[in-house]
Formats: structure tokens, C-alpha cells, sequence
């Protein structure tokens, strides 16, 4: 055997122990055989089980715990005062309100535009609103928003510069959209039975208006009051002066 | 003769450092071709043992064994047929054939000594 031959014969042979070498440890990769018998297997689920409960133990004294501050928030002044406060903020206007209620839609009389006239651009006027608001109130309406503005106890309607606003905010396009949440499904159908043949009606037609009232619906929303409550003429009393 | 061992080991050791390991789906052709490098092998060695050995040939057919038994082995996964099966069989067959030729070649020249050695 000469020297080039050996030479290739070498080389060849490197390269098939090469292959091999790669062919052997894709092979070998999924090692890991679970060789356990029965007994080994149940110690070992035991052992799982074991755990399992020690786990549940663990979430029942947690839970225990758990319950047991939750009772202790609830007798404490803290959540009084809470709950007082949340009560206070549900009947200023400052959080959104979902219940019983109707709807009011404001649109314009389509039949009365005239075709060649422009439809009147005023929009509502707000002794108008002013009206329907104190009716709504008077058939025992809780909260009202218009046009998505909460209606609250300060709340002003005015003309600014022919201009219908509501605390700042200008109703420029009809529809206008009225909601109106009451306490009761019962309160709800009696509110609008009592819209369906009121005054205001005919006063909205007056002015080119339809008033539509929707049939009572379980799930009204109505939003909080965006605007931040300025109190000018009120003031704490202070404290340890005595009566 | 102890170069091309030495080859084969070296080979293994370098193909065990490096650590490569190809996908799955591969390892069927890398099988196939170290069949076929195999069996080119020990027909090199038999060749080599009778005598009739030939560089070129033993090149290219180390090569080209390869090569078609890896496109055998791709062209039975595409039409759905283990032709890869025929490779293996082939060269199975061939690599049995080989070795026992090399076998008796091996115990005949061994007898041979023997004799020689006893007639001295």
C-alpha cells in the first residue's frame, strides 16, 4: 500500500467516523426511559398527593385569613366612611349610574321642513330643557344626563350667544339623546306612561320638535358628572368648638 | 494499514467534540449515506485485499454511493414509497458479501502462514 492510497483510504475513513459520529447523537437525543416499576410509581404519587393536599391546606388558612380581614374592613370606621363617601358621590353626580329608566330622543320635525328653507339651526332652546327637566323631576326622575351630560344639582342651562349650553357644554346637532334612570322598573314604566302624554310634548312640537319617549328598559347608563364640583359657599366645621 | 483506523477514530472523536446533531427529519439520508460510506469501505478494503484496487473507482464511488443513496432516500419520501428501503437492502447485501469475502481471503492467507510456518 503506497502513500496516496493510504492517504484517501484515511481520509475517507475520517469522514465515515465523522458521520457516524452525527448519526449517533441524533440517534441517541430521546435518552431519558422512565424505567420505574409500580411500587416506585405509587410512592412517588404519594408523594404528589402529598404535596397536592399540603397546597390545598395552604389556600384554606389563606383564604381563612383572607376572610377573616375582609370582616374586620367591614366593621372598621374606614369602610363607614367609604361607604358613606361612595353614597354621598352616588347622589351628588360624580359616578355613572346603570339601572331602570327610558330614553328621551329630541329630533327635528321632519315634516314641517319646507323644502328650500334651511331647517332651523337653533337647536333646543334652554327654557325648553328647563321645562322637561322639571317635569322629569317632577315624575320622580333620579338621574338625567343630556346629550351625555350629567345633569346635577348646580348645573346651569343657558343661551350664550344663541348658543344652548349645558355647564359649558354646547348641543349643536339633534338628535338629542335625554336619559333618564329612576329606582324602579315599576318607577320606569310610570315615568314613561307620564312623558308619553305630557305638556312637554306639545311644547317641544310648538318649536318644531319631537319629543320621542322610549318604553321602559332595565339597563340605563348614565354618566357621572365630568366637571370638577367647585363648593364656594360652604365651608367645615371646625372641629372641638363645641355646639 | 493502521492509518485508515487511525482516520476512522480521529473522525469519530471530531464528530463527537463538535457536538452537531442534525434535525430529525434528516437522520433517515445521514443513515443511508453511512450505510453506503460503509459498505464503500470495506469494498475498499476488499479490493484492496485481491489486489485489484483502484484509487479513482474507490473515490468515486465512495461519493457517488452517497450521493445516490441519499437521493433514492428523497425521492421514496416524496412519491410516498420507502425506496430508501432498497438502498439499505442493497448495500446491506453488498456489505455482507464484502465482509465475508474479506473473511475468507483473511483465513486463507492466515492458513497459508500457518503452513508456511509448520513446512519450516
Amino acid at each position: 500500500m503506497d502513500k496516496p492510497k493510504n492517504l484517501s483510504f484515511t481520509l475517507i475513513a475520517a469522514v465515515v467516523g465523522f458521520m457516524i459520529a452525527i448519526q449517533f447523537q441524533t440517534v441517541k437525543k430521546p435518552e431519558e426511559r422512565d424505567t420505574r416499576d409500580v411500587w416506585q410509581l405509587r410512592e412517588a404519587l404519594l408523594k404528589e398527593k402529598e404535596l397536592q393536599s399540603n397546597l390545598l391546606s395552604e389556600i384554606r388558612s389563606n383564604e381563612e385569613k383572607l376572610s377573616a380581614y375582609e370582616s374586620k374592613r367591614k366593621q372598621s370606621k374606614e369602610q363607614a366612611l367609604r361607604d358613606t363617601l361612595k353614597e354621598l358621590k352616588t347622589e351628588a353626580g360624580l359616578t355613572e349610574v346603570s339601572g331602570p329608566g327610558i330614553t328621551l330622543h329630541i329630533e327635528p320635525v321632519i315634516e314641517d321642513v319646507q323644502l328650500g328653507t334651511p331647517v332651523a339651526t337653533t337647536v333646543v332652546s334652554p327654557e325648553l330643557l328647563k321645562r322637561l327637566l322639571n317635569e322629569l323631576n317632577m315624575y320622580e326622575a333620579k338621574y338625567v344626563s343630556i346629550d351625555g351630560q350629567r345633569i346635577i344639582n348646580t348645573t346651569v342651562i343657558r343661551d350664550i350667544n344663541r348658543e344652548t349650553k349645558i355647564d359649558g357644554h354646547t348641543i349643536r346637532t339633534l338628535p338629542v339623546e335625554v336619559k333618564v334612570g329612576v329606582d324602579s322598573m315599576n318607577n320606569a314604566e310610570k315615568l314613561s306612561n307620564q312623558m308619553k302624554v305630557s305638556k312637554a310634548r306639545d311644547e317641544f312640537f310648538a318649536e318644531s320638535l319631537r319629543l320621542n319617549v322610549s318604553s321602559p328598559s332595565p339597563n340605563i347608563t348614565v354618566p357621572a358628572y365630568e366637571n370638577p364640583i367647585r363648593i364656594r359657599h360652604m365651608e367645615p366645621i371646625k372641629e372641638g368648638g363645641g355646639s | 494499514m493502521w492509518l485508515p483506523l487511525v482516520g476512522l477514530v480521529i473522525g469519530i472523536f471530531l464528530g463527537l467534540l463538535t457536538e452537531i446533531s442534525i434535525p430529525e427529519e434528516y437522520s433517515n439520508y445521514l443513515s443511508i449515506a453511512v450505510l453506503a460510506a460503509f459498505d464503500t469501505l470495506f469494498g475498499g478494503i476488499r479490493a484492496h485485499l485481491q489486489n485489484i484496487y483502484d484509487e479513482k473507482v474507490f473515490v468515486s464511488g465512495f461519493f457517488f454511493n452517497i450521493m445516490l443513496a441519499a437521493s433514492l432516500a428523497f425521492l421514496g419520501v416524496h412519491l410516498g414509497v420507502d425506496l430508501y428501503l432498497a438502498a439499505v437492502f442493497a448495500f446491506g447485501v453488498r456489505l455482507f458479501q464484502n465482509i465475508a469475502v474479506i473473511r475468507r481471503i483473511l483465513l486463507t492467507k492466515w492458513s497459508t502462514n500457518k503452513e508456511k510456518i509448520e513446512k519450516n
